[in-house]
């Protein structure tokens, strides 16, 4: 069995359910052996368009291929082909992680001896050896992701699906995972769709990205591609409640607004860190008082409100980062303002 | 499609061609009974109709001496079928609340994104229902035997009181499973129980029918729980009888054919409707 084509390629793919288009017209291609990542808040259609991949929905219209064949036509060769690690891990709490090795292996059709070697190569690949005939519902978040990622491998798929992969996970557990993908895209050449709403993850791991929004792509290239189209840094700042209208209009003057959030207000500076000064004399000499000031080099979660509009869910405050708490390409540069003062309980400073 | 985006899809190493019915059927089969045997809760389809059997024998034990009252040894020879009636279907109702688990955890899910053919999901879950009650019957045969139940029709009707539990799980595993496809709930399923049991006390399973009346009894005779109790039953205080052989596992399988067709019905559904 052979088939040649992209690893994954999708046109005009559409989803409804009743009145609600989950999916509206999504284009897709992914090369062989890349790490392709799919960025989206929650209810983007990120999941759904991975379910029609994985031959697990069918799609209301469009078509689409996996490993050269069609999703719907050609469903169990599509399934053979590809492995799906979908979110929530899910795994039978009651059998331990070499007895679910096992039977993931005996559903693919892999012979006793080999999936026996398998399962304890994988089990050591992810680090669950120790682990391994414990029962699933006596491990960690982490295990069990770790867990799922092997059970996906298992029959050594061509395409890997990873939805949401480091969803819940704490930062060590994320960073785990991390590498396990980047290794396995690197040792195997793997082509890897990961799904995740989390801006470093997309960075870190995917070689190109596409964000979607309201079930539209409506971005993709590689993550420096893509923070290439923002430019200029943006410089966040916020000011007191009342005193935004005014802000506003001092900021405009120095390069294009952009979606702030937590309350600050964005706006591109092309000159960077040494505009900040002008910005804020700019603003003093209009009344209007700074409380805090911050610059970020652009982040995808800049690309994301560029395009959209607004902000990723989840994303920090107004420098946007990731959900451990790295933002991913950093470079911020924060001061309080001559008014300012922290404003009790708000968040900014872009780390959450 | 450029040429240089060619990928070479090769099946995995060492993979059949396509997978075949037996391995994964019998692999799904072993999970559904690790689950029965794993799960607490799993206890409650054992120890119940004892406690029943236990119950009724010291509650209506002269009742044997009524007029009407089949010729037994002692009230727990009448009870022995409806014994494994009881606690098979009890297994059954948790056959469907462990599917409608792996289809609300997305257990289910997990398995539909692999190449296996649909249909071993359904008979796998259920090839794991229908052991666990083989092993019911015999452990009920045992305990009620301690107690001084016999089989009158001997090892001969020991095997279809097997076979008739095993029938009688998949019976009962066919529509609860159907359910759990259906709603993906397992509070749907388990909210049958009580269906389950109005069955079982509509039936002549705790009582001869001849010894109701009025609408209770009408209910009881048209009742299929009775129609299968009854065969089982004169296997075990009668003796052999090809008659009633036919009869327990002829409706058991009856019912068996009916409810499969609406689970794989329902499985069909999950699958489209995914």
């Amino acid at each position: 069995m052979a088939r040649s084509g992209p690893p994954v390629e999708a046109e005009g793919l559409v989803r409804t359910f009743g009145s609600v288009r989950a999916v509206d017209g999504v284009d897709l291609r992914v090369e062989p052996g890349e790490i392709f990542g799919f960025l989206g808040p929650n209810g983007a259609g990120k999941s759904t368009t991975v379910r029609m991949l994985t031959t697990l929905l069918r799609p209301t219209a469009g078509t689409a291929r996996v490993a050269g064949f069609d999703v719907v036509r050609e469903a169990g060769r599509v399934r053979r082909a590809i492995g799906v690690a979908l979110q929530d891990a899910a795994i039978d709490p009651l059998m331990t992680g070499r007895e679910l090795l096992d039977l993931q292996a005996v559903l693919y059709g892999i012979p006793r001896a080999t999936a026996r070697r398998r399962a304890g190569e994988l089990l050591e690949r992810v680090g669950l050896t120790g682990a391994a005939d414990r029962r699933v519902g006596t491990y960690s978040g982490g295990m069990r992701r770790r867990l799922d990622l092997a059970l996906s491998l298992v029959h050594e798929p061509a395409v890997l699906f990873l939805d949401e992969p480091t969803t819940g996970l704490d930062p060590m557990s994320r960073l785990a995972l991390w590498e396990e993908v980047r290794r396995l895209n690197a040792e195997r050449a793997t082509t890897v769709l990961l799904t995740t709403q989390y801006l470093e993850e997309a960075d870190q791991l995917a070689g190109r990205v596409a964000i979607i929004d309201q079930g539209r792509i409506v971005a993709e290239g590689s993550p420096l591609e893509l923070k290439a189209r923002i430019g200029a840094p943006t410089l966040f700042v916020t000011v007191p409640d009342g005193q935004e209208a005014g802000a506003r209009a001092v900021l405009g003057g120095f390069g294009d607004l952009r979606p702030g959030a937590a309350g600050a207000l964005g706006v591109g500076l092309a000159g960077g860190a040494a505009e900040i000064a002008a910005v804020v004399r700019a603003l003093d000499g209009a009344g209007v008082r700074t409380e805090h000031v911050e610059l970020r080099a652009p982040t995808l979660d800049d690309v994301f409100a560029e395009v959209t509009g607004h902000r990723l869910e989840g994303a920090g405050g107004p420098a946007g980062g990731g959900p451990s708490g790295a933002n991913g390409d950093g470079d911020g540069v924060g001061a309080h303002g001559p008014g300012g003062g922290r404003r009790g309980g708000r968040r900014r400073g872009g780390r959450r | 499609m450029s040429p240089s985006a060619a990928t070479e899809v090769a099946p995995p190493e060492g993979a059949l061609d396509g997978p075949s019915l037996g391995p994964p059927l019998r692999a799904l089969a072993r999970r559904s009974s690790v689950a029965f045997r794993r799960r607490p809760g799993s206890l409650f389809p054992v120890v119940m109709p004892l406690f029943f059997a236990a119950l009724s024998t010291a509650s209506f034990q002269r009742a044997t001496g009524i007029e009407g009252f089949p010729e037994v040894d002692g009230f727990l020879d009448f009870l022995l079928a409806a014994t494994i009636t009881q606690g098979v279907l009890f297994g059954g109702i948790q056959a469907g609340a462990d599917m409608a688990l792996d289809v609300q955890d997305g257990f289910f899910e997990r398995l539909l994104a692999t190449p296996v053919p649909r249909l071993a999901l359904l008979l796998g879950h259920l090839a794991g229902a229908v052991a666990f009650a083989a092993l019911q019957t015999v452990f009920f045969l045992v305990v009620l035997g301690i107690g001084g139940a016999s089989v009158k029709a001997g090892p001969a009707g020991v095997v279809v009181l097997v076979l008739y539990g095993g029938l009688v799980a998949l019976a009962i595993g066919g529509v609860m499973v159907g359910v759990a496809l259906r709603t993906g709930s397992t509070e749907a399923v388990q909210g049958s129980f009580p269906l389950v049991f109005i069955l079982l006390f509509l039936s002549s399973a705790f009582f001869p029918t001849a010894l109701m009346s009025g609408w209770y009894r009408d209910l009881a005779e048209a009742n299929p729980v009775s129609w299968m109790v009854d065969g089982a039953r004169e296997l075990v205080i009668e003796g052999w009888s090809f008659g009633a052989a036919a009869q327990a596992l002829g409706v058991a399988a009856g019912l068996a054919a009916l409810t499969m067709a609406f689970a794989t019905r329902s499985l069909a559904r999950r699958v489209r409707a995914s």
